[in-house]
């Protein structure tokens, strides 16, 4: 099975590889990726649900501002998300549902995620893409 | 990659990628590094980073790289780019999203060895009162009208509430408040994010660390500076929080339009600018410099935190303690200054990412009791390892747009780290050394003294390129980490 993700070195940030078999599920791989490194998922409930939407320009400027959108609900709300359910995706917007609870169990702070080296990419098996996230 | 025979050598600590390297340079990209240092700088993307930075349009006469130079995200961790304020742009990304993430320094009137037996008890307070780590907010809650004022104000809302002196804001860099802060340039999002966060030290490699002068190689300038051999000293890291990370992240995001409008290609979309003298790149300096007060004003609320912790501790036992800040310094931040290029004073952007500003003697900016003598430059090190206070030059405005480094400089990355360190086994190392440490063990780890370079080779760097005189040398004796 295709792996939702992994870590690259990176000197001083957090560098992942995102994979999906298409972008919806990209971006649900990204996101649930990010929130990999702030907490431990498997503890994580579902009991609360937020519609989340985003625009871009194109499915990079998207994909970055998506986890910035979740960085700014996560820290504001004090929520960690462990659930990505994307219901409409084009290259100007994205519409999903996020789930998760309340938790106060965080192992870092990540900043924002950035442009930097940023690329997605079709492959043989999906699409895959690079981020890295200032920590 | 590059190669180091890609690169020329112009002195002994200085090398020169040329223009050509890549045709998209507008201007060399030079690095401060000894052999050891530049093969480390080599090992990663960080000199990509920098010729990435050569390429920004304005740009002027090089972009330098200090020898804590590492790889980030935009242009490298300890880098430079000045720009001209006609021609130039102004980019978020090359100052980063800690906007004035910053380091000061508290001397103190007491020896580091009275207070030793106290260390334990010391560093349980700092950590029990001093908000750190993740999801941890302040006990600070600001109004509306508050976060406006911060914003607006820095370190001088701070100190008129009560919590600072005068003297503090003499001794902080453009006295804790950047001109030209606009509260309209900065989202709500933004002020959200900040205001719960004042006075808090947050994670990563930020910190409280209690030291202890051990060398001083300018007797003159340390006692300008105010400090002693054997002196308990203070050092305080942090930067301007979520606030800071949203705004960068916001104008990020609204300059990947003005990119296009005003025709700029870039080699790296984190580098996203727009001409000072637009309005889209007014705003975002508008935004900066209220980022840039919220984080001293951060600094001040923490320092005020330590200082009464500290004498909480303290005044059972010792009268005179005298808790003065020495200096504050930005690391993290674009400002305008006068350089002479071409036999002219001219005024220039310059960015510095992960690198601190130099001033040497007589600069005007400078406080009155240290203008004689020059800037303190503040170069903090790891939770196991010496801090540098060194003084600017005033050569380094000719060599570095005045700058120098700002620390030690990742070598390894996080996860490295954190497979190779046992955070209890640190604990227990840095125990043997005399060095008490608290803190969550994930960033413990990641911190460890092993996964940066070594601060007296890159100090001894700066010091022989001229770019800033080494005066005294701390070591720790108690940290708490985020």
């Amino acid at each position: 099975m295709m792996p939702r993700y992994e870590q690259l070195e990176h000197t001083a940030d957090l560098a992942l590889r995102i994979y999906g078999q298409d972008l919806s599920e990209l971006f649900a791989n990204a996101a649930y990726a990010m929130f990999c490194q702030l907490a431990d998922l498997e503890h994580i409930g579902l009991s609360m649900q937020r519609h989340v939407r985003v625009e871009g320009t194109d499915y990079e400027s998207l994909l970055v501002n998506w986890l910035n959108e979740l960085i700014y609900l996560h820290e504001t709300r004090g929520e960690v998300y462990s659930s990505f359910d994307i219901h409409e995706l084009s290259p100007q917007g994205l519409q999903a549902t996020v789930s998760g609870e309340r938790s106060e169990d965080i192992h870092t702070i990540i900043k924002a995620a950035t442009f930097h080296d940023l690329a997605i990419h079709g492959t043989d098996s999906g699409y895959e893409a690079t981020i890295v996230l200032d920590v | 990659m590059v190669s180091k025979k890609e690169l020329k050598r112009i002195e002994d600590y200085l090398w020169e990628i040329p223009l050509g390297y890549r045709s998209d340079m507008r201007v060399p990209a030079r690095i401060y590094a000894d052999d050891v240092l530049l093969e480390a700088a080599l090992q990663d993307r960080s000199i990509v980073q920098l010729i990435n930075t050569a390429c920004l349009p304005g740009v002027v006469k090089y972009t330098l790289a200090m020898p804590d130079i590492h790889q980030g995200y935009g242009p490298p961790i300890g880098g430079v780019a000045a720009m001209e304020i006609e021609e130039g742009v102004i980019s978020p990304g090359a100052v980063g999203y800690d906007i004035n993430c910053g380091v000061r320094l508290m001397s103190s009137a007491l020896e580091a060895e009275q207070i030793k037996p106290l260390m334990g008890e010391i560093v349980h307070a700092l950590y029990d009162r001093v908000p750190s780590g993740v999801g941890r907010g302040g006990d600070v809650r600001l109004s509306r009208r508050d976060m406006d004022d911060v914003l607006e104000r820095g370190s001088g809302w701070v100190v008129a509430q009560g919590y600072g002196t005068k003297d503090d804001l003499e001794h902080t860099e453009e006295r804790g408040a950047l001109a030209g802060a606009r509260v309209s340039a900065i989202s709500d999002r933004a002020k959200e994010r900040g205001s719960r966060q004042l006075g808090t030290l947050g994670a990563g490699n930020h910190f409280v660390e209690v030291g202890e002068v051990v060398d001083i190689y300018d007797e003159e300038v340390a006692q300008q500076f105010g400090l002693f051999r054997g002196q308990l000293v203070l050092w305080i890291h942090t930067g301007s929080r979520g606030l800071g990370h949203q705004v960068c992240t916001d104008y990020v995001k609204s300059m990947q339009q003005a990119v296009t409008k005003y025709g700029i290609r870039l080699p790296d979309r984190e580098l996203v600018c727009a001409p000072i003298n637009s309005p889209e790149g007014q705003e975002y300096v508008a935004a900066m410099a209220c980022a840039a007060n919220y984080a001293w004003a951060n600094r001040q609320m923490l320092m005020h935190r330590v200082r009464m912790t500290m004498d909480d501790v303290l005044a059972p036992h010792f009268k005179d303690r005298a808790f003065k800040l020495v200096y504050d310094i930005a690391h993290n931040i674009a400002k305008v200054e006068d350089f002479v290029i071409n036999g002219r004073t001219t005024k220039l952007v310059v960015h510095r990412k992960g690198a601190t500003r130099s001033f040497g003697p007589g600069h005007p900016a400078l406080p009155a009791d240290y203008r004689a003598v020059g800037q303190p430059v503040l170069v903090v090190g790891t939770m196991g390892t010496a801090s540098y206070v060194m003084v600017g030059t005033a050569e380094a405005a000719e060599k570095s747009f005045a700058s120098s480094c700002h620390g030690a400089g990742r070598v390894m990355s996080r996860r490295a780290a954190q497979r190779q360190v046992r955070a209890e086994e640190l604990q227990g190392r840095l125990a043997q050394q005399g060095i008490t440490i608290r803190g969550r063990w994930k960033g413990l780890a990641e911190e460890a003294p092993e996964a940066y370079k070594d601060i007296d080779r890159v100090v001894n760097v700066v010091h022989k390129a001229g770019l800033a005189r080494k005066v005294a040398r701390t070591v720790p004796l108690g940290v708490i980490k985020g």
